[in-house]
């Protein structure tokens, strides 16, 4: 009984770890500009709007968060060999995974917005120096917690992989839950403001992204703001529930039936989520009605 | 990307002779580990070429919208193919390595359903962020009604768009997929770590217990890799976007299944070879 408490404690701590690494994973892609949006914000100046939009899209989110966890667990775990104690190895190992991610955003926005100087984007280096910091601190919170998370896992539930590859496997599956999540609203809801609510963006508008703010010129740190309110919430929930709801099935009902207890459980939460799923779906269709010809930005 | 009016159309079919010498690498890659350990190497080379083949096959199902679809310019999630894809397979994997100990029905179960949870899960989250975060309702850009639920979708795309959101028939080919996908991986993981426990205690002259962390970041680490190649192959097929089961190019998928099976017998070989020799 009392390592059955322990486990759904250990569970819950890291599915919150989860939450927190979900929502700062999707800021910190938002502020870089690193998700399928950021097709927008490169082809913007091609079709002559200048922007100072942070670029970093050379991979996609899942493979960039595989490699940050896995560099922050591969240092952990290294330092944890040689005697370390755990939080710091851990701080120790994100923190020099944050340098490379540093590094690479740097890199990386410099030469994405160098390639389209034929097309008149200025290289910014004010927005290399205050965005560049911004995106890495928190990168530092994603990586941080994401490989804490793994720590708990190897340490606590014991899971047979080691810590470096548990950062590899819950690095993508971080990166793809907060792509998938957070993308469509810093997409839609924030490039293409100017464009009606409750509708999606006319593929005629491509690359007419908003660029001033309230005051002057928009700078990503404003996407940071505005996607924290949502996106970023979303993306922490879903990775989050992800996490705990798979510890959770297992530690709790592994026990029952030689196993196949988890599995039961497993496809009971996928039956509830699919039930949810369809009410979100008839309640959009019942709520925001067909669109006709008229009444294009009628659910504003 | 399909949204900006291209992409869907060329390389349909099956090519003859690209897939004459898939094949032929196929036959030299089993009939290579038959004449080198015909027992328990083989058969495990055959489990990891069918896990590359489910790999393979279960991408096809996840709907992935790219670019547009983060506008709401195409229905889907708003990734890539391969990002989704091995992320809801690595989770399933996470689930299958924990059970293994469990037995091997059990292990590839929890693989299955551990890949569906998390597409069940990222699935809701990104139709919660279509509804109440941008106004949309769901609809499908490449057939007039749902298979599953008979809703109609012309009325409810938005002018100037290819459809938006995630239909129901894209979230059950989204779980199917995730299932699929971790079934595949979980079982490429068991059938080597099936063979690394049995030969790398002779390899090193040490007993089986004290190899076993290897043998487990070993499997982890080609079974990772092999989900990999398998879910690249696949998105190549797919080009872009798809929206599911009901996408007209979800009828491609021999052609994944093909090649997912050529390069998993020929990494698989190399995975087993590595411990055999």
């Amino acid at each position: 009984m009392e390592e059955l408490l322990f486990g759904i404690g250990i569970s819950a701590i890291a599915g919150a770890l989860a939450t927190v690494s979900g929502a700062a994973e999707d800021t910190e892609s938002d502020i870089g500009s690193q998700g399928d949006p950021n097709s927008q914000v490169q082809l913007a100046p091609q079709m002559g709007y200048i922007h100072r939009i942070y670029s970093k899209a050379i991979s996609g989110e899942p493979p960039a968060y595989g490699l940050w966890c896995t560099l922050g667990a591969g240092l952990a775990w290294a330092l944890m060999a040689i005697n370390y104690n755990p939080v710091l190895a851990i701080v120790l190992g994100s923190a020099i995974a944050v340098f490379v991610q540093g590094v690479y955003a740097t890199t990386a926005y410099l030469g994405r917005t160098a390639s389209l100087a034929k097309f008149e984007q200025p290289v910014y280096i004010d927005v290399i120096k205050s965005v560049t910091t911004v995106t890495m601190a928190h990168a530092f919170v994603a990586i941080f917690t994401c490989v804490a998370m793994c720590f708990l896992m190897v340490n606590a539930l014991g899971h047979p992989f080691p810590l470096p590859l548990l950062g590899l496997v819950w690095g993508i599956a971080l990166g793809a839950a907060g792509s998938a999540t957070g993308n469509p609203f810093y997409g839609k809801e924030r490039q293409y403001q100017s464009q009606a609510f409750g509708a999606g963006v006319p593929i005629s508008a491509s690359g007419n992204i908003v660029r001033y703010a309230e005051a002057g010129q928009r700078s990503s740190l404003d996407n940071g703001w505005f996607t924290s309110k949502m996106g970023g919430p979303a993306s922490g929930v879903c990775f989050g529930l992800i996490v705990f709801l798979e510890l959770w099935r297992t530690i709790f009902f592994e026990e029952f039936a030689a196993g196949w207890g988890a599995v039961i459980a497993g496809v009971v939460l996928i039956l509830i989520f699919m039930i949810i799923d369809r009410y979100v779906e008839v309640w959009a269709r019942k709520t925001y009605g067909p669109y006709t010809e008229e009444a294009e930005e009628a659910s504003s | 990307m399909s949204a900006l009016g291209g992409g869907s159309s060329g390389g349909e079919g099956i090519n003859p002779v690209g897939t004459a010498v898939g094949i032929v690498l196929l036959l030299i890659a089993i009939g290579a580990l038959y004449v080198l350990s015909p027992g328990l190497a083989f058969m495990s080379l055959i489990g990891v070429i069918i896990g590359g083949v489910l790999i393979g096959f279960g991408v096809h199902f996840v709907p992935v919208g790219g670019a547009p679809a983060a506008m709401g310019q195409s229905p889907g999630i708003a990734t890539g193919v391969t990002m989704l894809a091995a992320g809801a397979g690595l989770a399933g994997l996470f689930g299958g390595a924990w059970a293994a100990e469990l037995g091997f029905g059990v292990a590839l179960a929890g693989g299955a359903i551990g890949g569906g949870l998390m597409m069940a899960v990222t699935c809701l989250m990104v139709n919660v962020i279509y509804v109440y975060g941008m106004g949309i309702p769901a609809a499908s850009g490449k057939v007039a009604k749902d298979p599953i639920t008979g809703d109609t979708f012309e009325a409810y795309k938005s002018q100037g768009t290819e459809g938006h959101g995630l239909p129901f028939i894209s979230y059950v080919g989204g779980v199917i997929g995730g299932m699929l996908g971790g079934l595949g991986g979980t079982l490429i993981y068991l059938e080597l770590l099936k063979v690394y426990e049995e030969f790398l205690p002779g390899m090193f002259n040490v007993p089986a217990e004290q190899i076993l962390p290897l043998a487990v970041g070993l499997a982890g680490v080609f079974a990772i890799g092999m989900f990999l190649v398998n879910a690249v192959i696949a998105a190549y097929n797919i080009t872009g976007t798809i929206e599911g089961p009901h996408d007209p190019k979800f009828k491609r998928f021999p052609r994944a299944v093909i090649g997912c099976a050529v390069a998993s017998a020929v990494c698989g070989m190399l995975a087993i070879i590595l411990v055999v020799m």
